[in-house]
């Protein structure tokens, strides 16, 4: 039997656990809403096994506090390579969807590594930096880069998957500016983005799939192809613009259902949302979000260590990576970038390493006043 | 963590969050009204049906305007998958040039009509094709059952079912339906997830007073009158007397109203109220019914007609026999010119122009048809100084032959001026009676003294002796009057000696009278006289219409109850 420490019950996070599972909940209710067949017709199972996996998440995450996340530090650097192991056996035994290899199966199930990545990743990288002390210089900030990015963000854009590739590379950057830079760093980097600066735009562009160029170009001009590439925006604004102020209704929104709207279990989950709950639901789930952000924030602020520190706030940014890019996509304020909503949209293993995300953070809030 | 940093942080993630709070705003509020719009153009397609319009039925409720469930196929130009060899199949399978088919087909936009009311098996030919992008929607096609008959009653609509003539156009308000639409919801792919119709779009049925039966009896002798007399054209108009119900109206030329397109517009006109002719004789019961009713004259009151001529304003006119000393009963009888303008004279022009007021003579008979016209005479202060020589034998006037047959209907319903018409009720699709157009309240006009003895004048002319001979009707009394115009030539000003109208015009049976009828032949050939040309196919029908009605004949019809039609 599992020795539960009374410290940990008595400092458990409940509050952060409670908003996850009140958004998660909102998630199911509004993917059986969203894959509700039009007509007659058989309902979807999507909402089933989003809460099985819910389900499983919690276990996981109890478990994951029940160890002190000072383990995650010992062994960052073997997560971390299984989580490289994962991305390449991608390659191999992976399976493709829609353009691109993402998947791993297992019989029936089916696992999406860059998830779990993105966690080691975040563990390795708070690992590395907490043992620099004071502000980085240019030899530990290429070391770190070369170690902890450069290899995965390569594996990812081949995968293709721009969306995770984008998010590990914007939390190393937000990660090294919380840390410092020493100056020096700075003027070089400065110099660097300046002369390189007319050929960085061509580089990267020349390096996206025709596909990912599309969503840039809908993204700046929707009109250009309704039907086409600027379809998504243009779907996802009229859903979210059909909510008014009270919404439609729960079950009685139409754009999703009606396959008006794509991805609407997964990446628009927002908008099917937003239809039916209206301005109203729309600003309590946000708030909802912004005090999970603003806690996890608060969990960084009062860790009992650097490496904790710099895991909460690792995890901090890619949930407000991914909240405000999936959330800005489908209002049309960025770009059409195939990331999910935290929480929200339907998906096991996003759903999962969310979770062993939140149990981190519970952990180092918890264990905020332990001395070893 | 320094507490500075985490402020800015902090102050960094409420920002983004105001961001999305202003752009959930804009899109939520604001732009609302424009994004919902868009969504409904997506998933919810109205469209104009062209709806159940009402039926027309007879009085014993045949129909005679029905309506056909066709297919009309439309396109969806946003979807429609038409390569050139499928361009080629639809074409052929409409037998159409491609060219004309493609040319319907709109560049953009989610509906176009691309054939209107297809016959059956060309619409299953076209879906066979399984073109995405067509589809088909069932709309209803006018059918006139009985072809010809009636058409100038029933009228007729175009293809958009617009009312276009006859009953159709005057009731249309009750026939037509509004509002009528269909709902389709409809998802990403273009599938209809369920259709409604916003109200119940289902016309007013409209009654006629006609009876198909006698209407056919009347078009069946028309045409056999036509054949004989190798008339230009002609009119009947059957009516109850009492009543102003029209039993049965036709002209010829006619029409087929399934296809008005294929004949002149000039056949299409409802003569029976749209033409004028000079009444003739017929009018000289104008005279009659004024002389007796101001005491001018009593029925065997003596008028000396043996010079067979008379001078009106310095114009001699002629009877057509020489006569003796006739009676007033035996000048009607015997349609004397000479008397009936010594009577006019009596009378002076003043009580002339009074009574053919009075009779309905220049003014609409109000019946619930397009088209009508008042037809004319003259005030007496325009009368020219051959006028009296002229408007007593029926010249010098015009009207129509409803105008005419109402006189006479006046005399056989003891003095009333009726008011036809068409229809009787209007009754809607769950069979309510919407508005019943009988029992209108009738004018007494003359004496039922004076139509009394004007009834047995009348029935005198078609006894022996009289003009009307050929009208009698086996086993029942006939009253009635020939008439007998010349036609004047447009081009000359002058009668012409060629044409003529010929007409009848009287009620049967006589003493019990059940139908006012008119006969007018225009332009017959071989002979002019309405009691040669027009009186026997009054007889024809009217007795086929005693027998269809079954009407008890002579001595039986005082025995025996009548059975009422209707």
């Amino acid at each position: 039997m599992l020795r539960v420490d009374r410290r940990i019950t008595k400092n458990f996070d409940w509050i952060t656990l409670s908003i996850v599972i009140v958004i998660a909940l909102i998630g199911i209710m509004t993917i059986y809403s969203a894959t509700r067949p039009p007509i007659e017709g058989e309902h979807s199972r999507f909402y089933l096994r989003q809460t099985l996996w819910l389900i499983i998440g919690i276990i996981a995450l109890f478990l994951i506090v029940s160890f002190d996340y000072v383990w995650l530090s010992r062994f960052s650097l073997y997560i971390y390579i299984f989580g490289i192991i994962l991305l390449i056996a991608v390659f191999f035994l992976g399976k493709a969807g829609m353009g691109a290899k993402r998947w791993l199966s297992f019989g029936p199930l089916s696992f999406q590594p860059s998830e779990f990545f993105k966690l080691a990743y975040i563990i390795m990288l708070a690992q590395q930096l907490s043992i620099i002390n004071g502000t980085i210089t240019t030899i530990s900030l290429l070391r770190l880069f070369l170690l902890t990015v450069l290899f995965p963000f390569a594996l990812l854009i081949k995968e293709p998957d721009l969306g995770t590739s984008l998010i590990i590379l914007a939390i190393f950057v937000s990660l090294i500016l919380v840390k410092g830079l020493h100056k020096k760093v700075v003027t070089l980097l400065v110099i660097i983005s300046l002369v390189s600066l007319p050929f960085i735009g061509t580089i990267l562009w020349e390096g996206l799939k025709d596909y990912q160029k599309s969503r840039l170009v809908a993204f700046i001009e929707p009109q250009i192809d309704p039907t086409g590439i600027g379809y998504h925006i243009t779907q996802s604004k009229i859903t979210v613009g059909s909510g008014k102020f009270i919404g439609k209704g729960y079950l009685k929104g139409t754009q999703g259902p009606f396959r008006f709207l794509p991805e609407k279990h997964t990446d628009f989950i927002f908008a099917v949302f937003a239809e039916e709950w209206g301005f109203i639901g729309s600003i309590i789930l946000l708030l909802l979000y912004l005090f999970l952000i603003l806690r996890a924030l608060d969990t960084a602020r009062k860790a009992k260590d650097e490496f904790g520190r710099l895991l909460a706030l690792g995890i901090t940014f890619m949930f407000s990576i991914y909240f405000f890019v999936n959330v800005g996509m489908t209002l049309g304020i960025m770009p059409v970038v195939g990331i999910p909503l935290p929480f929200m949209s339907y998906g096991g293993t996003a759903l999962l390493s969310n979770l062993f995300a939140i149990g981190i953070l519970i952990n180092i809030r918890t264990r905020r006043f332990y001395l070893f | 963590m320094n507490k500075k940093r985490a402020v800015i942080l902090s102050t960094a993630i409420v920002f983004s969050f105001f961001a999305v709070y202003l752009r959930l705003t804009d899109l939520m509020i604001l732009s609302h009204k424009r994004l919902s719009e868009k969504a409904k153009l997506q998933h919810i397609k109205v469209e104009d049906i062209h709806v159940r319009r009402g039926i027309i039925v007879d009085r014993r409720g045949r129909e005679l305007a029905l309506n056909l469930e066709l297919e009309s196929l439309y396109c969806d130009p946003e979807n429609l998958k038409l390569d050139n060899e499928g361009a080629k199949k639809l074409a052929s399978a409409m037998s159409k040039e491609p060219k004309i088919v493609l040319a319907k087909v709109p560049a953009e936009g989610r509906f176009a009509w691309i054939a209107r009311k297809l016959e059956d098996d060309t619409a299953e030919k076209i879906k066979e094709l399984h073109i995405k992008g067509l589809g088909f929607l069932t709309e209803a096609k006018r059918f006139y059952p009985k072809g010809e008959l009636a058409s100038h009653i029933l009228g007729f609509v175009g293809v958009e079912n617009q009312p276009l003539e006859g009953v159709e156009l005057r009731y249309d308000t009750y026939l037509k339906t509004t509002g009528g639409k269909v709902f389709f919801r409809r998802d990403a792919s273009g599938r209809t997830l369920s259709s409604g119709v916003d109200i119940e779009a289902k016309g007013n049925n409209v009654v006629l007073t006609i009876d198909e039966g006698l209407q056919y009896l009347v078009e069946k002798e028309l045409d056999k009158a036509m054949v004989r007399w190798r008339a230009a054209a002609a009119s009947v108009i059957m009516m109850d007397p009492f009543t102003g119900e029209i039993l049965a109206l036709a002209n010829r030329p006619s029409y087929n109203p399934n296809s008005p397109g294929s004949v002149s517009i000039s056949d299409r006109r409802n003569r029976a109220i749209t033409d004028c002719y000079e009444p003739g004789s017929t009018f000289k019961i104008i005279i009659g019914v004024a002389s007796i009713e101001e005491k001018v004259a009593k029925h065997d009151t003596l008028f000396d007609v043996s010079k067979g001529s008379i001078d009106a304003g310095g114009k001699t006119i002629r009877d057509v026999h020489k006569y003796g000393i006739l009676t007033f009963k035996e000048v009607i009888q015997k349609s004397s010119n000479v008397g009936s303008i010594t009577i006019g004279m009596k009378l002076g022009k003043e009580r002339i122009y009074k009574y053919a007021k009075l009779l309905g003579i220049g003014e609409k008979t109000g019946i619930d048809l397009p088209g009508e016209v008042s037809g004319w005479i003259r005030p007496p202060e325009k009368w020219s100084g051959t006028s009296i020589g002229a408007i007593p034998i029926g010249q010098e006037v015009a009207a129509t032959p409803l105008q005419m047959l109402r006189v006479y209907s006046a005399i056989a319903n003891g003095g009333f001026l009726v008011r036809p018409h068409v229809v009787s009720e209007i009754i809607s699709p769950d069979g309510q009676v919407l508005s019943s157009l009988r029992d209108k309240e009738v004018k007494q006009i003359i004496s039922s003294k004076t139509a009394e003895t004007f009834k047995d004048i009348l029935k005198s002319v078609v006894e022996e002796g009289g003009t009307g001979r050929s009208a009698s009707v086996e086993g029942d009394e006939v009253a009635g009057k020939t008439g007998t115009a010349q036609i004047i030539n447009p081009k000359t000003k002058r009668y012409s000696k060629e044409k003529y109208v010929s007409s009848f015009v009287g009620f049967v049976p006589a003493d019990n009278p059940r139908l006012a009828m008119i006969v007018v032949i225009y332009e017959p050939k071989g002979q002019i006289y309405g009691g040669v040309v027009a009186a026997p196919v009054f007889r024809d029908i009217a007795n086929q219409a005693l027998s269809y009605l079954n009407i008890p004949r002579g001595k039986d019809a005082y025995e025996t109850p009548l059975l009422v039609a209707k």
